[in-house]
């Protein structure tokens, strides 16, 4: 051993001695710490000042109306105006938006990580995907436009809406949010252990087998949460659905439509009558009815977090 | 057993989702364009960002009375309504400035003949902050001076002096004080009729092109405007006159001098055209469609009677002086642009 070797091999074991040794209380972490928490309350305060502005300015409506600010339909006398319309155009757009892209992420995202192989091909995909939810959501409203109302009316599905109604803005909106749904299901279906998978062939399940009765239900909570998710964020957007064509204004099915008639005529949603309201001449609009609307807004994509953590408590695994 | 009670359920899902979007296919396709008798049938009315609340609180007023009718109202502008209209996508069409040739050729080309109905005025409020005393007026002079397309990179009232020394009617000197301009973008109505009823003829004089300064805060919201503008002592900036009506404790209307003299925008000399910044507010009509449509024809009378007017003093806009003339146009169905 050289001088050199032992004197760095001494130096280390004064440092770790003179740590092992160290008492009292260490500083830097309890700074550290601190810090971290200032950053984290203010962030939430952010936050609390936001819904507490907007509760405010919201209360009177609520004092108002009461439960008729929920059951009144779209209106531009604000002494009528309610959401009801609109909570019913946002459920309907979540329905498709679920009944089209789930299925069909969560295939992508099994096939993916399960079956695809590690080829320039996938690699694309992969990066493709990717690339997609990072896309600007008006892009994706630019898009409906010019081919999903296009298609609900060549499928005869125009109704009184010539297309633009909630059938063009559930398919844009579930586009919109396929990649995020693949993305997010990938990654769950990645986090299962290896072992999990081994357990399976071992006992001389095939692929499928191993894929149906132990990836899927496995990596099903993450799954979950991701979907849930992802229905938010279609609640949420506004821009797709003005570029699509939206119901602003007003409007009300004629007396002899049917269901099938209501569905493919003209809509709204929670977001666009936020929009819509906030820029009215009549200061009720701007200064209480908006933002009552954000807070039903709000109070629906809460359920639906909700409805996420409890599906995901309900199916979650420990390994 | 549980696995195949899942998969029967599963099955049974997919069926009942299956039999609900076939069904909706089929009673679709069989209902759509038939037309009832009586007053059934839609109408549908697109155009105006302006115009919507007047439309849409007609619709609303008139559904209350007419409850088999099927009505719907948006409003993503005025070229764009028109466009919809020309290609007969919709029964009417509001407008907050009155129908282009090229519009009208559109339409011609589509065999789409017209009825314009004039249903309201909107004056143009030029507002500062309620905190404002120093102006209290100005001629299109000034306002070319401040706004125009020479005044780029003006940040304070007095930079304008020069320029407005050139320009006859201008009330210079101005104060120095700092100059912050909010207003609309360029995408809207409200923008193009400022730029073509105040600075249009002054800048066709100077040989520059008919804009505003690129430089100012804009906004597609009238009600952020109005923010920008309390926002600064002395700020400067332009709105329908509705939004200035329902902010008066946050700005104040400056008179505004068109040749005659400063006129403040009240609802009598906006009626009246003493006012120089008002516009007109149009309804475009289809006249075949309200020929074959009782609901549109009637929605149309509706709008133009006592109870449909009051929903423009509601909207916030003011009305005609007189609306025997627009009355005329409508009960003859004169088609085409008309000359005011």
């Amino acid at each position: 051993m050289t001088a050199a070797t032992k004197r760095r091999e001494e130096e280390t074991k004064r440092q770790v001695e003179r740590a092992i040794g160290r008492s009292g209380i260490d500083w830097t972490s309890v700074w550290f710490s601190g810090a971290l928490v200032v950053l984290l309350l203010t962030t939430l305060s952010i936050l609390l000042v936001l819904i507490a502005d907007i509760l405010m300015k919201a209360w009177p409506t609520f004092q108002e109306r009461g439960i008729t600010f929920v059951t009144d339909g779209l209106s531009l006398n604000p002494a009528t105006a309610g959401v009801f319309t609109a909570i019913v155009g946002s459920v309907m757009i979540a329905t498709i938006v679920a009944v089209i892209s789930f299925p069909i992420g969560i295939a992508a995202a099994v096939w993916l990580e399960e079956y695809a192989p590690n080829n320039r091909f996938t690699q694309f995909v992969d990066t493709t995907v990717r690339n997609l939810a990072g896309v600007p959501s008006i892009v994706y409203g630019l898009l409906g436009l010019a081919i999903f109302v296009p298609l609900v009316r060549a499928l005869g599905l125009g109704g009184s809406s010539d297309g633009k109604n909630v059938l063009a803005a559930g398919i844009t909106m579930a586009v919109l949010v396929l990649p995020i749904v693949v993305i997010t299901a990938a990654e769950a279906v990645r986090a299962v252990p290896y072992s999990i998978r081994e357990a399976g062939f071992g006992v001389g399940a095939t692929q499928w087998e191993v894929i149906r009765s132990h990836v899927v239900p496995s990596a099903l909570p993450g799954i979950l949460t991701g979907t849930v998710l992802t229905l938010a964020r279609a609640i949420g957007e506004t821009a797709p659905l003005l570029v699509i064509g939206v119901a602003t204004g007003y409007f009300a099915p004629a007396g002899d439509a049917t269901l099938a008639d209501q569905i493919t005529g003209p809509y709204t949603a929670l977001p666009v009558v936020v929009f819509s309201w906030s820029r009215q001449t009549q200061a009720e609009f701007a200064n209480t009815l908006a933002p009552a609307a954000i807070i039903v807004l709000l109070a629906v994509l809460f359920i639906l977090n909700g409805a996420a953590i409890w599906l995901r408590n309900r199916t979650e695994k420990k390994w | 057993m549980m696995k195949m009670k899942r998969t029967a359920v599963l099955i049974a899902a997919i069926a009942l989702i299956a039999a609900a979007c076939s069904s909706d296919g089929t009673t679709t396709t069989t209902t759509s364009g038939s037309g009832d008798p009586s007053v059934g049938g839609t109408v549908t009315i697109s155009g105006s960002s302006t115009v919507e609340p007047i439309s849409a609180l007609n619709a609303e007023a008139f559904r209350a009375r007419n409850p088999e009718v099927g009505i719907s109202v948006e409003g993503p502008g005025t070229g764009d309504g028109i466009k919809k209209f020309c290609s007969g996508e919709t029964d009417i069409s509001g407008a907050s400035r009155q129908i282009k040739d090229s519009e009208v050729e559109a339409c011609g080309a589509a065999g789409i003949e017209f009825v314009e109905l004039r249903v309201a005025v909107d004056g143009l409020s030029v507002l500062t902050s309620a905190g404002n005393t120093a102006v209290s007026c100005l001629s299109f002079a000034d306002l070319y001076a401040l706004l125009g397309p020479e005044s780029l990179g003006f940040r304070d009232w007095s930079d304008a002096n020069d320029l407005a020394g050139q320009i006859t009617g201008a009330n210079a000197p101005y104060p120095s004080a700092q100059l912050t301009v909010t207003g609309p973008g360029e995408e809207s109505g409200t923008y193009n009729s400022f730029v073509e009823l105040v600075l249009e003829d002054i800048a066709d004089e100077r040989g520059q092109e008919a804009q505003t300064r690129p430089d100012y805060t804009a906004s597609a919201n009238d009600n952020v405007i109005i923010e920008g503008i309390s926002g600064s002592d002395t700020s400067l900036g332009w709105v329908g006159y509705a939004f200035f009506l329902a902010n008066q404790d946050k700005v104040s209307a400056l008179a505004v001098d068109g040749g005659d003299g400063c006129v403040s925008p009240t609802p009598q000399t906006i009626a009246d055209g003493s006012y120089p910044i008002a516009r007109p507010l149009f309804i475009y009509v289809n006249k075949e469609k309200a020929a074959l449509n009782a609901a549109v024809d009637l929605y149309v009378d509706f709008y133009l009677s006592e109870d449909g007017l009051v929903n423009v003093d509601q909207a916030g806009y003011i009305r005609l002086a007189d609306y025997a003339a627009v009355r005329a146009i409508w009960a003859d169905r004169v088609t085409g642009m008309q000359s005011y």
